[in-house]
């Protein structure tokens, strides 16, 4: 390709100034020189010109409202959900908390603390152990259920 | 680069930030989503996408980088992909009938002086709208991006997500078909 066909090229983009400033330099330089390109260039400036001066659509004021609104119940939902996580994760470090704090509580209380400390698969660590796993389904069956119905709401509104 | 105060207030989950952003983008995003769709009922359900799209994922967004190009991107993806559910033709191919459309508020904005100055200048962007409606998708945004939103070319790449000499290259044969259509009116 001809340095004459390269430069051709670049003519559009150079109405459309997008080019790096070396290509400037040389679309400069050849169009002094060249009328082709020259004339071919100021053929391109008119409809970078008209493209630069189309009438911009505007938005409806409705649209506007209409979409902070939304965006508005979108941002409150969301700061539910934040707050629901952070209480989620309070409640279930509480609940680690309180089973971890219960076991040499049970214990003391019925009057095996000594006993803990080796512990055996006694009748009582077997209750005990039923009991927290009953605890922590039936609280893991209330998330689920919680969970599909937030989602059911979700989807109505 | 300096971070936008009303995008760090939004991260924070001010809706007053909200509504400057909007304020400050409705224009230019709004016909950006009319250029690329051509259709007003679908740009208005396009533009109110991109909001909540925005107040979902600006906690994710690195406030290091263009706020222009980020909200530009999400409102692309949007578009892109209700072109492709509605009419995956319209990506490729320009429409038979082109699509344009004078508001009062363009009319309003025309700055020309005297009548016959204002019906030339009009006549011309008639032209140049239809001939841009006609083009393929890919041309259209380019141009729009480009002429209309003034975008640099890396800008522009980000917001394709092409590398800037595919951004160029498109911005020529943009040029070239439009100038060709405009010829053979």
């Amino acid at each position: 390709m001809s340095e004459h066909d390269k430069i051709r090229e670049l003519l559009a983009l150079a109405a459309a100034d997008a080019l790096t400033s070396a290509e400037e330099k040389q679309v400069a330089e050849h169009v002094r020189s060249c009328i082709a390109c020259s004339n071919e260039l100021w053929a391109w400036r008119p409809i970078a010109s008209e493209l630069r001066r189309l009438p911009t659509p505007q938005p409806s004021s409705w649209l506007v409202q209409a979409t902070l609104a939304r965006a508005e119940a979108k941002l409150a939902e969301q700061a539910e959900h934040d707050w629901n996580r952070r209480v989620m994760i309070v409640l279930v470090a509480f609940a680690w908390l309180l089973t971890i704090a219960s076991w040499p509580v049970f214990h003391f209380v019925s009057g095996r603390f000594g006993s803990s400390l080796e512990p055996q698969f006694s009748h009582t660590w077997i209750s005990f152990a039923a009991f927290t796993a009953l605890g922590w389904l039936a609280g893991g069956v209330a998330a689920v259920m919680l969970a599909i119905r937030q989602r059911g709401e979700r989807r109505l509104a | 680069m300096a971070v936008d105060a009303d995008v760090v207030r939004l991260r924070r989950g001010d809706l007053n930030a909200l509504s400057e952003l909007i304020t400050r983008y409705q224009n230019r995003l709004y016909r950006y989503l009319l250029r690329i769709v051509r259709q007003p009922a679908e740009a208005e359900d396009l533009f109110q996408q991109t909001w909540l799209r925005v107040v979902e994922k600006i906690r994710s967004f690195d406030a290091s980088r263009n706020f222009d190009a980020w909200l530009f991107t999400l409102a692309r993806n949007l578009a892109i992909d209700h072109l492709r559910r509605i009419r995956p033709q319209s990506l490729d191919e320009p429409l038979a009938n082109s699509w344009h459309s004078e508001t009062v508020a363009d009319r309003i904005s025309c700055k020309d002086h005297t009548p016959l100055d204002h019906a030339l200048a009009a006549e011309r962007r008639t032209g140049i709208s239809e001939a841009m409606a006609r083009l393929p998708m890919m041309y259209r945004e380019v141009l729009t991006l480009r002429f209309e939103d003034e975008m640099k070319i890396e800008e522009i790449a980000q917001v394709t997500a092409v590398p800037v000499s595919t951004v160029k290259s498109r911005l020529r044969r943009s040029l070239e078909q439009l100038r060709y259509a405009l010829e053979a009116r």
